[in-house]
């Protein structure tokens, strides 16, 4: 089966399966105080109805009247402020529900605006997000050489730990500014913040109730908004590092085999001179480096004659093998299941780490993978043999090494 | 400036501007409503205390009682499909709040579950909705084929077409299912349905809330258990072809970037060289003399 079909199929198990241990655990370490609390809170209520003489009847008045005067108890909500901290909340999806639209053209605009904001807001996130993390890692590249350490190269490993120790600090700062001056425990107002940078928003902990705050004090009210909208970019830089990647890898995947079948009908028209040791269903293989010999010497003979097109077929080819022979080493080196992981986790940094490092041999061919094959190439019209392979065994051993750090 | 600097900062621009329209216009639409019905109420409060001889001390007790009792009004909340209902809110990022937990042990599960959850569902819907798009797409292609139009291929607008009416179509077939089963109206069906979907997720309308209906009506709970998550799906596949192209944009300028520089100075190493020797001939030419 193809890769993206099998790696869909094992997500999709996954999650079912996160979900019903997660629904057990829940229920485990939430059943029995239900339960306790709503008997307690039941024979308060009776104890309520008989001090005061209320029969049922009047007691379900009372509770109506309770219950919707609720939203009502934390002060004006739809006056500017509060209307800006909706808004927050619906673009931002955190939706924490203290307040949400009654009138009906409320709730229409509210579906419009959500339309709009929604993805702006995603992409907002995102490329703030990303010119953050370009940001650090330059600031770290400096530092390194500052400190005049010998590889000034920022491993991903840097970055993720420093973007986790980042979102771990703003939750920290937010639940010390929180429990202050919202008056929760410490905890409480972690659990807040949590809840509130994950966008999951459930409302059970919201700021700005507490003593018409949203009307009489605007400087908690703009540190509110600013914390909101900084953490969740901090948290969205971190995503933008870890988990971007793998959200377009089926796409990659099905680009590369497109790629792939037009190199085949080209390779076909062209006389099937170029035949690729690498079985055509390379990509539909589960095991990435069985379809390919790593040696196809003989293959694009010809090649410095046909112009152009020849040699872009040969880039191709080449990319292909190399993702074959990337797929072995990585095999080698162990890592989990091949496909889950994505194809290519270089980011601009190696590109550039790996730009200096070929900038001596201007003649290798960069890949758009960044990979190198380590073997015998087959003739292209740009470099010739002798120079690659002089010049592949040295960037081959720095190339395995620089794989590492990641 | 460079080019994602720039496009960073407008779509941070924009993004205030949109916060400014938004707050100003929701200001407009419910502020006076918000007004009206509050001073009504709090009319009716007084006139409730003063029937029923309550204090203003009694009144808060009662008030506390209620407000305590409310949970507990849509029947358990915790008992296995309870506690489901409550895992998808967390990892889609819903987050209605009709149920949170209230042990600090179920807030620190929570907080964990949510890390791995969270990551975890947004790949599986991106890479499921990816696998629909294809699946669209190909058979877009065939019917195309099979009604014998000249041009078989498949564009950009006809997939967005398709993804949109599918959205709208999804947001239909809730808001049907839903007025019925949970006797809203069509009009807030559809507003619950919009705002799950979007994970938004207010909790001003929750489904499988009446009564006990997560515990007796196990195929309605089956079929909003299967709703959210197919909605989500659709959702995401329609996310998958219009924004996520826009959220790799700055990485991919950087990466081209990065390129262009590596390039440069390949070129400029090219250039030296080439006054010694032709790279046809490197072998011969490496004690030759300049």
């Amino acid at each position: 089966m193809k890769r993206q079909n099998v790696r869909t199929l094992s997500l999709i198990i996954c999650t079912f399966t996160y979900l019903l241990v997660g629904a057990a655990v829940f229920d485990a370490l939430e059943s029995k105080k239900e339960k306790t609390q709503k008997k307690k809170v039941y024979d308060r209520k009776q104890e309520l109805m008989n001090t005061y003489n209320l029969s049922q009847f009047n007691f379900d008045e009372l509770e109506r009247v309770v219950l919707q005067l609720k939203p009502h108890k934390a002060g004006v909500q739809w006056k500017f402020a509060g209307s800006f901290y909706f808004a927050i909340t619906v673009i931002t999806t955190i939706g924490y529900g203290h307040a949400a639209p009654s009138t009906d053209g409320g709730k229409v605009f509210c579906m419009l605006y959500a339309l709009l904001g929604i993805p702006l807001t995603l992409v907002m996130f995102q490329s703030l997000g990303e010119r953050i993390n370009t940001l650090v890692r330059y600031l770290l590249h400096r530092l390194k050489k500052c400190l005049g350490m010998r590889r000034t190269e920022v491993s991903m490993v840097n970055m993720v730990a420093i973007g986790f120790i980042s979102c771990m600090s703003t939750l920290c700062i937010g639940a010390l500014s929180f429990s202050f001056f919202e008056g929760w425990s410490f905890f409480h107002a972690y659990y807040y913040c949590f809840i509130t940078l994950t966008t999951i928003g459930f409302g059970d902990y919201v700021a700005l109730q507490k003593d018409h705050a949203l009307q009489t004090n605007p400087k908690y009210v703009a540190f509110c908004f600013i914390y909101i909208l900084t953490g969740l970019t901090v948290i969205g830089a971190f995503l933008n590092l870890v988990v971007l990647r793998f959200m377009t890898m089926n796409s990659e995947d099905e680009k590369r085999d497109a790629e792939q079948r037009a190199l085949l009908s080209r390779n076909g028209q062209a006389g099937g001179h170029n035949q690729m040791r690498c079985t055509p269903d390379l990509p539909s293989s589960s095991s990435a480096a069985s379809g390919c010999g790593g040696g196809s010497g003989n293959s694009g003979v010809g090649g410095a004659g046909r112009g152009l097109r020849n040699v872009y077929a040969e880039v191709l080819h080449f990319q292909s093998m190399c993702s074959c022979l990337w797929y072995k080493s990585r095999e080698k080196l162990q890592y989990s299941i091949p496909m889950i992981i994505p194809r290519d986790l270089s980011t601009s940094d190696t590109y550039m780490e790996q730009g200096e490092a070929f900038s001596s041999d201007p003649l290798h061919p960069l890949h758009s993978n960044g990979c190198i094959c380590s073997m015998h190439h087959p003739h292209s019209a740009i470099s010739s043999v002798s120079t690659g392979l002089h010049s592949l065994t040295p960037y081959r051993l720095r190339h395995s090494k620089r794989r590492s750090s990641i | 400036m460079k080019k994602q600097n720039v496009r960073t900062l407008s779509l941070i621009l924009c993004m205030f501007s949109y916060l400014l329209v938004g707050a100003a216009v929701f200001d407009a639409l419910e502020s006076e409503t918000e007004s009206s019905r509050r001073r009504i109420l709090e009319l009716k409060r007084t006139e409730m205390k003063k029937k029923y001889r309550l204090s203003e001390d009694d009144y808060r007790q009662i008030e506390q009682v209620v407000l305590q009792a409310e949970p507990h009004h849509a029947g358990r909340q915790w008992k296995f499909a309870g506690s489901f209902y409550f895992a998808i809110t967390v990892i889609t990022t819903i987050g209605y709040g009709h149920a949170a937990p209230g042990t600090d042990a179920g807030k620190v599960f929570c907080m964990f579950y949510a890390v791995l959850g969270i990551p975890l569902t947004l790949v599986m819907f991106q890479s499921l909705g990816e696998r629909m798009n294809t699946f669209v797409r190909y058979l877009l292609w065939r019917a195309k084929q099979c009604l014998g139009l000249r041009r078989t291929e498949v564009s950009m607008e006809n997939m967005v077409s398709v993804g949109f009416l599918s959205c709208i179509g999804t947001l239909c077939v809730g808001a049907a299912a839903f007025s019925h089963y949970e006797g809203w109206t069509f009009f807030h069906a559809y507003y619950y349905c919009f705002i799950t979907l979007t994970t938004i997720g207010f909790g001003d309308f929750v489904a499988l809330q009446k009564k006990e209906d997560l515990q007796e009506k196990t195929p309605y709970v089956a079929f909003s258990f299967m709703y959210i998550l197919v909605g989500l799906t659709v959702i995401g596949a329609f996310l998958n072809l219009v924004v996520l192209r826009f959220l790799t944009m700055n990485t991919e300028d950087e990466r081209r970037d990065a390129q262009e520089r590596a390039s440069i100075k390949r070129e400029r190493g090219l250039l030296t060289m080439g006054k010694h020797s032709h790279p046809l001939t490197f072998t011969r030419c490496c004690g030759v003399t300049a």
